[in-house]
């Protein structure tokens, strides 16, 4: 009975703060919420209930997920159950209650506001509030499903909970999800006035009748809706719809919580469900990801307890190499997360366009409500622009973005020698380049190392941070807390060509085109890869990345694995007939500028269409994830990374492969070792031998790639 | 003095025109880029900066310390100090001897100095009275009270007060920089044909050096990048000067176009101490060995470099002959052909505006001071020479000059 502290104030109010021990967080396991049940049921005679946390940067993260990952269903059952009881005894409660909120409130966190009377929050950038759930395979069952709808109206509670989206609290109480937005200091004073309004009077403000009429308005089109842009694959979010408009259109609160909890019980045995649980530990894994270099007394810092300081936090300036599109996005997100950046370059035009991109990218982000105008402003002015050479001993991180040209690159790595202070880190993000090769142009290979962001920088999570063979442990160390502090997630992988991403995607892209010249429509080749999960389809795909960039990085992976990875003739077509894909309007598909609609199929392409062969969707999609997934052992086998999460984690969070799959290996293993490796060896007699299983997947007993 | 003020580098915006290419930005965002700029070129660490000193004669309302402003936009430390100076059109210099002052009396070693000046967001103002029934206005409570408040307003009190008008304008003589040009040219005989000629030659050469002038330049980027000086006219022609009217005097000599442009810009100079700049590795463009400001009549402000230069000779022994490169401010081509008349020595033709001058380029007057230190040390490395005399007439009845001299490599 330590996670919650109880005190009642002279005026009889009793203020529940959570502060659970030992940790920066609080959350909801079972020990919390029966401690919490308890505090309900003894309170007496206090005349109003404020909740509240201790901690800096959170108010309650939720349910402890850790806990649900291992509990059976029958328990999961009662745990849920238990949530429900507590808060159903703070929703009940004959005194006000009002739940006053610093840091993040998410999920159950924010659920146990939704019981209270009122909600106040502080403006702080720490304070996100919201219902993540179906995120996670699953829907709000503490009451978050029944209870927003009723408070902020069906429209805008779909539209939280569907999305699992969080919001800031400025945002939060346009939306209605709170009462008032108080600075920290005051929170627990203003909580305080709050309880001197007494019980919230119209609690059922938005409930059954007008609701049932707004059903049969809302209703249709958002599951529509939802349907396009999941293809069914999340039944988590058309279950989270289902239980809001059921419960909006009816009177009986505890008819509407026991269908949440039918939900969640029905949705945790799911594949889709558990995979999307694992990304999100994946996720949190790569948060914390350290590199523990032998022997470990080279990074003292890390011995023991972490430090608040580690090694790459002091980096607060960087300089940026090349102001093409990687290079201004890099910068862009650099400066937004509070490091100076010059962003060179020797073509004063590029750096031109480079700062109008910066620019755009800001004024979207104000418009998406990502930053205010004023934090829009203040990143943009932590970019310092350098149309020619400049001195840049002032920047402990240097990141190489220029053209994908080894001898370009290379000049560029000496000067950088003269350039830089000798602490400074050199990084490259080239995407298919040696990190090896390029550090041996420097005098201390030891401080070369691959940073490589995926495009848009923005809006990719993922970053590989590629050692080569000379780079050392302490600056390894170094880039990924770097990676970290910037609000990325690192994989680390060995430098080797194409790294770990590009390597897996291309052999899928080049059989999408090997696919279409055989005869597949592109509508077919496509739809079948969305409907498998893929956020977009492999050609689609093509034309975003550009044609003549998927035709470069092929050319230099078709070099090293010559064997297995030949380039399709359509794309030297494509790229001889000036159809680049979107940036210049026409490739396999038309791209009308400006234009909000899908783009339509480029009927000119067919004449690159030598076969008339014809494919099930079920066809295209093995052929193509198999390829992905061979590709994926063969990395494993090499030791590009350490483990098969590695892999998965950065397929899903680096090209988007279908996240409710897991990861291709995970895929692999749900599909079953024999049935991967007996189906390649038959596309390898059938088509070529490049479907050819690789050693790891032939090798006969072998296990799946996972235990659990 | 053996800590001699150092000039180490400097940079400026693009000049342009009042209502042009600049106009959207505040001059608080001008004397932004010019720092950023400043501390690209040079990396310099900034937390080694000791002050941040800016001249502006028109501080925006909301940027009141502008050069504050500038430094936190800028990204040097919260630590770092920062003032704003004004001595009307020399502020730019008051920016530099202001830090050569702190440096003799060892109040810091690094400074970035400069002067910003957005003539476009001049602000119109309302007269006083006006104000006073705004303020009436928003005080009354009651739908009766507002009415009799508004209904004390008359057409009059809409006409505004144009700031920029204002500015120009010397309360103490009534007259206004134009006038005071047009008694000099009075005076000392001054002819329109000579005047225009002058404003002339001020296009023609910084045409001729728009290369040379490059090179103090950063772009500043916005909506798109701009990277050049817009005042110079290519297609200006003594006939085309000859066909404007004179501005403030009917039967007048001084027209728009023998006048400095009003124009927006600014600049940024890094200066130390020059044992400090040694310590730091740098190779400073100058040396600011001595200066004067001096006063005169009002109504003949234009005249003030001539008793600045004067006033310099008496301290420094240095004469208007031993300087291979002079800046004289062009507010008005009358005023800088009468100080020519009455400088003891002439400046010979060559050694004077050598890339064109305020005629031409403009007068943002806030930043005016540092620009002509920063091209007069620019253009004494390329010529290799030795020292530069560089003045200015200031509004109110002033003037200032400074002796600079290239650094020893």
């Amino acid at each position: 009975m330590n996670n919650i502290r109880r005190d009642i104030t002279e005026d009889g109010i009793c203020v529940l703060t959570f502060d659970r021990p030992g940790s920066s967080a609080n959350i909801f396991d079972r020990a919390t919420l029966q401690e919490l049940g308890a505090h309900i049921d003894q309170i007496g005679t206090a005349r109003g209930l404020v909740v509240t946390s201790a901690k800096d940067s959170i108010f309650v993260a939720g349910a402890d997920l850790h806990s649900i990952k291992t509990m059976s269903p029958a328990d999961l059952g009662d745990f849920i159950r238990l949530g429900q009881d507590v808060f159903n005894k703070i929703a009940a409660l004959r005194i006000p209650s009002v739940a006053a909120i610093h840091g993040a409130a998410v999920g159950g966190g924010f659920e146990i506001g939704l019981a209270c009377d009122y909600r106040i929050a502080t403006p702080d950038r720490a304070t996100k509030l919201g219902l993540p759930e179906t995120q996670l395979g699953i829907i709000p069952a503490w009451g978050g499903s029944t209870r927003l709808p009723r408070l902020i109206g069906v429209p805008k509670a779909l539209e939280m909970i569907l999305g699992g989206k969080t919001v800031g609290a400025r945002h939060a109480l346009k939306l209605g999800m709170i009462n008032e937005v108080v600075s920290r200091e005051y929170l627990l004073s203003a909580a305080f006035e709050w309880i001197g309004k007494g019980k919230h009077r119209n609690r059922l403000s938005h409930s059954a009748p007008v609701n049932a009429v707004l059903d049969k308005l809302v209703a249709p089109k958002a599951r529509a809706d939802v349907m396009k842009r999941t293809q069914g694959h999340y039944p988590a979010v058309l279950k989270a719809l289902e239980v809001v408009i059921k419960g909006a259109s009816d009177w009986r609160e505890s008819e509407s919580l026991a269908r949440e909890r039918a939900a969640v019980s029905e949705l945790i045995g799911l594949d889709s469900t558990r995979n999307l649980l694992r990304l999100f530990f994946l996720q949190e894994r790569a948060k914390k990801l350290r590199f523990t270099p032998r022997p470990i007394s080279e990074i003292p810092a890390l011995e023991g307890a972490a430090p608040a300081v580690l090694p790459g936090d002091e980096i607060g300036r960087a300089a940026v190499i090349g102001a093409g599109v990687m290079g201004s996005g890099i910068a862009q997100w650099l400066s937004a997360r509070g490091v100076r950046t010059i962003v060179r370059d020797i073509d004063a035009t590029r750096v031109g366009a480079g700062m109008a991109n910066i620019s755009k990218l800001y004024a979207d982000s104000v418009k998406h409500r990502v930053f205010t105008s004023n934090e829009a402003r203040a990143g943009f002015e932590r970019v310092y622009p350098a149309p020619g050479e400049v001195s840049l001993r002032q920047s402990g991180l240097v990141i190489e973005a220029a053209v994908e040209k080894m001898a370009i690159k290379k000049t560029i790595f000496q000067r950088l020698d003269e350039l830089t202070d000798e602490q400074a880190i050199l990084a490259t993000n080239t995407s298919a380049l040696s990190i090896t090769e390029l550090a041996s142009a420097t005098r201390h290979p030891e401080r070369v190392i691959g940073i490589h962001f995926f495009n848009p920088v923005h809006k990719m999570q993922l970053v590989e941070v590629v050692r080569g063979r000379q780079t050392a442990p302490a600056v390894i160390q170094q880039t990924l807390r770097f990676v970290q502090k910037i609000g990325k997630l690192p994989v680390l992988v060995k430098d080797s060509p194409g790294f770990l991403v590009n390597r897996i995607l291309l052999p899928y892209m080049l059989e999408a085109g090997v696919l279409f010249e055989a005869g597949a429509s592109i509508e077919e080749i496509d739809a079948a890869m969305v409907a498998f999960g893929m956020p977009m389809g492999p050609l689609r795909l093509i034309d975003e990345v550009g044609v003549d960039i998927a035709e470069d990085v092929a050319a230099t992976l078709s070099m090293a694995f010559p064997e297995r990875m030949r380039v399709p003739q359509v794309l030297s077509k494509l790229i001889a007939a000036g159809w680049l894909g979107k940036k210049s309007g026409k490739g396999f598909y038309l791209h009308e500028k400006g234009s909000k609609s899908e783009p339509r199929v480029n009927p000119e392409v067919e004449v690159f269409r030598s076969g008339k062969a014809r494919f099930t969707p079920e066809e295209l999609q093995r052929r193509m994830v198999l390829l992905m997934v061979n590709e994926s052992a063969r990395c494993l086998e090499e030791e590009i990374v350490e483990e098969p999460a590695d892999i998965d984690f950065a397929m899903v969070m680096g090209t988007g492969f279908a996240p409710f799959r897991g990861g291709p290996l995970r895929y692999a293993d749900q599909l079953g070792a024999p049935q991967v490796a007996s189906q390649l060896s038959l596309l390898a007699e059938k088509i070529g031998p490049y479907f050819e299983p690789c050693a790891l997947l032939k090798a006969i007993n072998r296990r799946p790639f996972y235990e659990d | 003095m053996n800590n001699r003020l150092v000039i180490v580098d400097g940079v400026r915006t693009p000049f342009c025109r009042a209502g042009s290419e600049l106009a959207a930005l505040a001059a608080d965002e001008l004397g932004r880029i010019a720092v950023n700029a400043l501390l690209t070129r040079t990396g310099l660490d900034p937390a080694l900066i000791d002050e941040v000193i800016f001249g502006c004669v028109a501080q925006p309302m909301e940027s009141a310390n502008i050069a504050r402003v500038i430094a936190l936009r800028a990204g040097i430390p919260e630590s770092v100090p920062a003032v704003t100076v004004h001595r009307n059109c020399a502020s730019g210099f008051e920016a530099i001897t202001t830090a050569y002052e702190r440096l003799a009396t060892d109040r810091g070693s690094v400074f970035v100095v400069g002067g910003t000046e957005s003539m476009s967001q001049i602000p119109m103002l309302f007269k006083a009275a006006t104000a006073q029934k705004f303020a009436a206005l928003a005080k009354s409570k009651s739908t009766r009270a507002k009415l009799s408040a508004l209904a004390a307003f008359r057409p009059a009190d809409f006409e505004p007060r144009i700031g920029l008008k204002l500015g120009l304008a010397d309360p103490v003589s009534g007259l206004n920089m134009g006038e005071t040009a047009e008694l000099l040219a009075r005076e000392f005989a001054i002819s329109r044909q000579e005047q225009d000629a002058f404003a002339l030659r001020s296009h023609q050469r910084a045409l001729a050096g728009h290369k040379k002038l490059e090179e103090e330049i950063c772009a500043v980027y916005a909506a798109k990048t701009i990277s050049r000086d817009n005042g110079p006219r290519s297609e200006q022609t003594l006939s085309i000067l000859a066909g404007l009217r004179p501005v403030f005097d009917k039967h007048g000599t001084v027209t728009a176009g023998n006048s400095s442009q009003i124009t927006d810009g600014a600049a940024a100079l890094l200066v130390m101490g020059e044992s400090r700049a040694h310590e730091l590795g740098f190779k400073p463009l100058g040396v600011l060995i001595d200066y004067a400001y001096a006063g005169c009549d009002p109504a003949r402000m234009g005249l003030g470099p001539v008793f600045a230069i004067n006033k310099l000779e008496n301290r420094s022994g240095l004469s208007v002959g031993q300087a291979d490169i002079v800046e004289i401010n062009e507010a008005f081509a009358a005023q800088v052909l009468a100080v020519q008349q009455r400088l003891p020595e002439p400046i010979p033709d060559e050694k004077l505006n050598v890339n064109g001058g305020a005629i031409a380029l403009g007068h943002p007057v806030g930043t005016t001071g540092a620009r002509l230190v920063l091209s007069a040390l620019k253009e004494l490395q390329r010529r290799d020479g030795r020292r530069a005399l560089v003045s200015a007439c200031v509004g109110g009845g002033q003037g200032a000059a400074l002796w600079l001299e290239r650094a020893q490599s």
